[in-house]
């Protein structure tokens, strides 16, 4: 069994196998049935499926922008980005 | 508003990239849809290696591909900015030079997956990214993503 410990996901380090925090095993069964229908799809299709458009408000009003740090690109996130956009931290 | 990323599109990122031979790789959800993830999107993310030369060769790349970059934002680009996100091309495209949760990228490199001749960070690298990152986005995504993360190295057996 291998461990996960270099999986930087806060307060989730798991063994492969364990069940998944706070899952139920029906929807981990739904997933894996989604799982399998995406892979016998050709890659084509699959990112035809997965690119949408659609318009999000401030992050998609300029043509361009950068950040120093991911720490910058965080906290501008946090004070202008719509909370719903799901870009911050906090609901 | 840009188009809608396609395969097309990547393709063409591929063959740009791989002209100027950028080091590059897909990251973000965007990597894990071309692992197998099915889930939606809307830009492609594309974790660069950060050096001068590795900058000039993604400008060169850039340009090629339509995306209108003022000297200002290519030198940007060349120096590597940690984040630059880029809504002035053919579609919509974040260059990450320095992830959330990725030590390096060489590292990421030595554990990076070829799916179809794309680059593509290793399942583990974009699920640490996400989990450093935090935001609200990746915590409704990490459930289903770590379900993938045991269905795909099931499949890899």
């Amino acid at each position: 069994m291998q461990t996960c410990e270099g999986i930087g996901y806060p307060g989730r380090m798991r063994i492969d196998d364990a069940p998944l925090p706070g899952i139920d095993d029906e929807r981990v069964r739904q997933w894996e049935a989604e799982f399998e229908a995406a892979a016998r799809r050709p890659l084509p299709i699959r990112l035809r499926y997965a690119f949408i458009r659609t318009y999000k408000p401030v992050l998609d009003d300029a043509a361009y922008r950068s950040f120093d740090t991911m720490a910058d690109y965080r906290s501008w996130c946090e004070a202008n980005l719509p909370t719903w956009l799901g870009y911050g931290r906090q609901v | 508003m840009a188009a809608r990323f396609d395969y097309a599109q990547a393709e063409e990122i591929r063959a740009a990239f791989a002209r100027h031979g950028v080091r590059y790789l897909f990251l973000g959800k965007s990597g894990a849809i071309l692992l197998g993830f099915p889930d939606t999107t809307q830009d492609a993310d594309l974790f660069i290696e950060k050096t001068v030369a590795n900058g000039r060769a993604v400008v060169a790349a850039l340009r090629e591909l339509g995306f209108a970059l003022t000297e200002a934002q290519a030198a940007e680009i060349e120096r590597g900015k940690d984040f630059v996100q880029l809504k002035n091309g053919p579609f919509d495209v974040d260059l990450v030079f320095a992830p959330d949760g990725i030590e390096t990228f060489e590292g990421a490199w030595r554990r990076h997956v070829e799916v179809e001749g794309f680059p593509v960070c290793h399942l583990d690298d974009i699920i640490a990214s996400k989990g450093a990152a935090n935001r609200v986005r990746d915590r409704e995504t990490l459930p289903r993503l770590l379900a993938f993360r045991d269905y795909w190295l099931r499949q890899r057996r």
